[in-house]
């Protein structure tokens, strides 16, 4: 409750809204009969016949609303506790599990995040900022408005780094199993958080990504944590995304007029 | 990590000396990995003076790589790992005269050289702004698109979007640090224009300053292969006294990668940004 809370203020901080192009119309939406979009048409395909993943897409919001009104930005559940539904619980390492429970009691104050610091990968994708994906022939390019960061994924055949520098979104590559985009990342930099939890990642981690779009407006993607330092099995998250028809990103910069770092306390 | 140029030859040394000596970014990983489709001359080498690359509908393609030159003279002890060109010293330092800044602009700009430019929003880790994304020591890739080009920095690992689709630029906008760009084909030249920009934006290291007035046009042109070239026009009636164009090259860089930068990473520098 505490953690929904302290998201709702993070994240009501700066939310930059007017009418301008977040209402133009995008172009080539399928169409109802009645003109409205048809989020159920068949997933767009790329001219070598792959599912194309490009387009503007929101996580689904499927947090709960506190009794006294949703806040402006709502979070989904996977953005305070990206292992909430896994059966039996996150299977933390000893250390793990005490080190989650250091940051909880601690409101999450040293969240990376909630001082402006890069987010990294799972958790710019469980965010409720929108992400447009590029889908390009070898790479798939993804634009964030949280901090308007970029994430590259190479889908050119190129191997994944054996001892790379470590970076906050690691290096990533892509291939197709069918119609499912699968996508590795490893080289990560170590005390990343994964959620507001603070479920860690470490430099051992790599994350397996799973996208799968199921008609135009539908993505299903999983989420593997395959960090061993970390966790005593690998863990799945499975979440939705949502395309987003007929508006756009705006620049979002954490640090911007940042006032909140100051008066983020612990216990 | 988080880089500071310097604006007085004298002071370059020791800034350099501080603040370039960051651990240098080169180990053998993707940045070494071979770029696909480039034209070779005879012998095997790339051939940059090769015809422009075009997209399927016949229209200049800027996609690829791109670098600034390195057009500023090295200090006597000895180049900086990360060479800055003059125009991210100076945007206007080719420009008979300089940049023609009204009167209130002159004097910031002396007040910001005098401060050694401890307040530029970039030596906090703020955004530096579109246009010194052209002047920045770090790559940019640029992605070119149906209807968007899209410009990715190393710096900050953040982009920038320029939109081709026909769509007007935005009446009264929110400002934003990039603004808001669209982009019409002159011929075989892209011609973008940009406002609602916010005030307080840092041109160059000087600190000549950009304000909400401004709307900036940039005409970009693929030379050849290997050669870009930004006619970059500035607008802005209340900091200068006229609009003044500056001419930027870019050069095509192959078998490389970008690599993260994130200013705010181990930043240990801004507590030491003082003035005189």
């Amino acid at each position: 409750m505490k953690m929904a809370a302290v998201a709702a203020i993070a994240l009501a901080a700066s939310i930059s809204l007017s009418a301008q192009w977040i209402n133009y119309p995008t172009p080539g939406v399928p169409k109802k009969a009645d003109g409205a979009p048809n989020l159920d048409a068949p997933t767009p395909r790329t001219a070598d016949g792959k599912p194309d993943l490009s387009g503007l897409w929101l996580l689904e919001k499927n947090l709960p609303c506190p009794k006294d009104g949703c806040p402006d930005m709502e979070v989904s559940r996977e953005f305070v506790n990206l292992g909430w539904n896994v059966p039996g619980g996150v299977p933390y390492q000893p250390w793990a599990a005490a080190l989650v429970k250091a940051r909880r009691e601690q409101n999450g104050k040293d969240d990376p995040g909630a001082n402006c610091h890069p987010t990294g990968i799972v958790k710019e994708t469980i965010n409720p900022f929108f992400r447009k994906l590029i889908q390009l022939p070898g790479l798939l390019v993804i634009l964030m408005e949280r901090d308007t960061v970029y994430r590259q994924i190479f889908t050119d055949g190129r191997p994944l780094l054996t001892d790379p520098l470590p970076t906050p979104n690691g290096y990533s590559i892509g291939k197709w199993d069918g119609d499912t985009l699968v996508v590795e990342t490893s080289g990560f930099i170590d005390g990343e958080w994964l959620d507001r939890a603070g479920n860690p990642l470490t430099e051992s981690g790599k994350i397996i990504e799973r996208y799968h779009r199921v008609n135009y407006g539908l993505m299903e993607l999983e989420i593997t944590v395959d960090d061993p330092k970390a966790y005593t099995k690998p863990w799945t998250a499975k979440v939705k995304e949502f395309i987003q028809p007929n508006t756009e990103m705006m620049d979002y910069f954490c640090l911007e007029n940042e006032k909140s770092i100051s008066h983020a306390v612990g216990k | 990590m988080h880089y500071i140029y310097l604006v007085t030859e004298k002071r370059s040394a020791i800034l350099a000396a501080t603040l370039l000596m960051m651990p240098a970014l080169v180990s053998a990983q993707w940045l070494n990995y071979p770029t696909a489709g480039v034209p070779k001359n005879p012998d095997g080498t790339p051939n940059l003076t090769a015809p422009t690359l075009r997209t399927a509908d016949g229209k200049p393609d800027f996609s690829g790589i791109w670098d600034t030159p390195k057009n500023r003279p090295c200090p006597p002890g000895g180049c900086p790992d990360q060479e800055v060109s003059q125009e991210f010293v100076n945007f206007g330092w080719s420009l008979k005269g300089g940049l023609p800044y009204q009167p209130w602009a002159a004097e910031l700009v002396k007040a910001r050289r005098e401060q050694n430019g401890k307040d530029d929003p970039g030596s906090h880790c703020l955004p530096i702004g579109f246009l010194r994304l052209h002047t920045d020591a770090m790559y940019r890739k640029i992605i070119q698109l149906p209807g968007l080009l899209v410009m990715l920095n190393e710096r900050n690992a953040s982009f920038r979007q320029v939109f081709l689709d026909g769509r007007p630029l935005p009446v009264d906008p929110n400002p934003s640090w990039n603004g808001y760009s669209t982009g019409k084909w002159d011929g075989d030249t892209l011609v973008v224009e940009t406002n609602g920009f916010h005030d307080g934006e840092w041109l160059d290291r000087s600190g000549s300053p950009l304000t909400s007035e401004a709307k900036v046009t940039e005409r970009l042109r693929r030379v050849n292969y290997g050669q870009m070239e930004v006619d970059v026009t500035v607008d802005d009636p209340k900091a200068y006294t006229k609009p003044w164009t500056v001419k930027l090259p870019l050069m095509l860089v192959l078998n490389t990668e970008l690599l993260d930068d994130n200013c705010l990473e181990s930043e240990k520098d801004i507590p030491h940004l003082v003035g005189k």
